[in-house]
């Protein structure tokens, strides 16, 4: 503490801590009372790198993806990102389905299956394949655009994402009404 | 507090006086042998092999670089045509333009896949669980495409299918 300098107490503070007076009653005390003992662990200079990382895994992070605010921009990204993921992986899913059991997965079982469900599940399931295809189509049209140098203000990207979604809407309309 | 200025009092002048006139070139010394993992710059030790590591960059490479950047805005231009074409024309009588879209569906999907796998689970901070997943897409997209081919020479076809699916 400053304030023992400045008072001039050091020397006297100094004194007692190097040159205890010690009476016959403050041994005997020290000696019974138990002393703490502290357990220590003898670590390698490399040790420090492991504890930090440990104590930096458990430390929380502030919110950021949770409260980020929606907007039509990265709404839009991650929207083209799982439908495109969701299409291929029933590309994936249904191809190699055929590779392992060409038996129950060839087209006259699968279009058996299909004609065999009810009307409103074959309405909903058109729905629910048209949706992805066409919002990803016509969302790749306006990365492509991008990818030429159009459409890349601010304005340009939320008109072009409203004309997306307006064109998939329609188009998913279209495409579920068709064939029946 | 006190306790540390008891300490700084009463440490010896000469030593604390010694401890300062110790060259910089003995410091040098010490750093400078291969056995010390740092590198001596003026300001500190530069120590190499925490988390501190600036980012490595992987080697400039057209064929990872420009060309895939390209390739992949290609395809993805090229499906559209392809898939309008598929769908009008009846898949029996062009079996090779359904092998094309096969493969370039297949082809896209690859890309995109990798792309989600270099964004969330880039090797740099998934050391076992990214390579994992890389070499499971790329096994995937061989099954794929083995099934493609198997689907579109045994059976009817991906674009036959889709459109007997839809009017079914």
């Amino acid at each position: 503490m400053m304030s023992t300098k400045v008072l001039g107490l050091g020397p006297s503070l100094r004194k007692p801590a190097f040159a205890p007076r010690l009476v016959r009653n403050q041994v005997v005390a020290r000696n019974l009372v138990v002393k703490r003992s502290v357990q220590t662990q003898s670590l390698p200079s490399t040790a420090a790198v492991e504890i930090l990382d440990k104590q930096r895994l458990r430390r929380p992070s502030s919110p950021h993806f949770t409260i980020y605010q929606p907007q039509l921009t990265w709404l839009g990204s991650i929207a083209n990102r799982a439908t495109g993921g969701a299409l291929s992986a029933l590309l994936y899913g249904f191809s190699i389905a055929y590779l392992v059991a060409p038996g129950t997965f060839d087209s006259t079982h699968v279009i058996e299956f299909v004609a065999g469900l009810p009307d409103v599940v074959k309405y909903a399931g058109k729905a629910l394949l048209a949706a992805p295809f066409t919002f990803h189509a016509f969302n790749g049209l306006r990365h492509l655009s991008w990818d030429l140098g159009k459409f890349l203000s601010l304005k340009a990207a939320y008109a072009t994402g409203y004309v997306v979604i307006g064109a998939s809407a329609v188009s998913t309309v279209a495409l579920t009404l068709y064939g029946n | 507090m006190s306790s540390s200025l008891l300490l700084r009092n009463t440490l010896h002048r000469a030593v604390a006086r010694r401890s300062v006139l110790r060259s910089a070139s003995a410091v040098q010394a010490r750093y400078a042998s291969d056995s010390y993992q740092a590198t001596y710059v003026p300001g500190g030790p530069v120590y190499k092999g925490t988390v501190n590591d600036p980012t490595t960059f992987p080697p400039p490479s057209r064929v990872h670089g420009s060309y895939h950047w390209a390739f992949e805005r290609l395809l993805s231009a090229g499906l559209v045509p392809l898939t309008v074409a598929a769908f009008v024309t009846s898949p029996s009588t062009y079996p090779v333009l359904d092998g094309i879209l096969g493969v370039s569906l297949v082809m896209h999907s690859h890309i995109g896949f990798d792309s989600m796998i270099v964004d969330y689970l880039h090797p740099r901070k998934f050391p076992v669980l990214g390579p994992t997943a890389t070499w499971a897409l790329r096994t995937a997209t061989v099954a794929t495409l083995v099934g493609v081919y198997q689907f579109n020479t045994n059976d009817i076809g991906l674009t036959e299918l889709i459109a007997k699916v839809w009017t079914a």
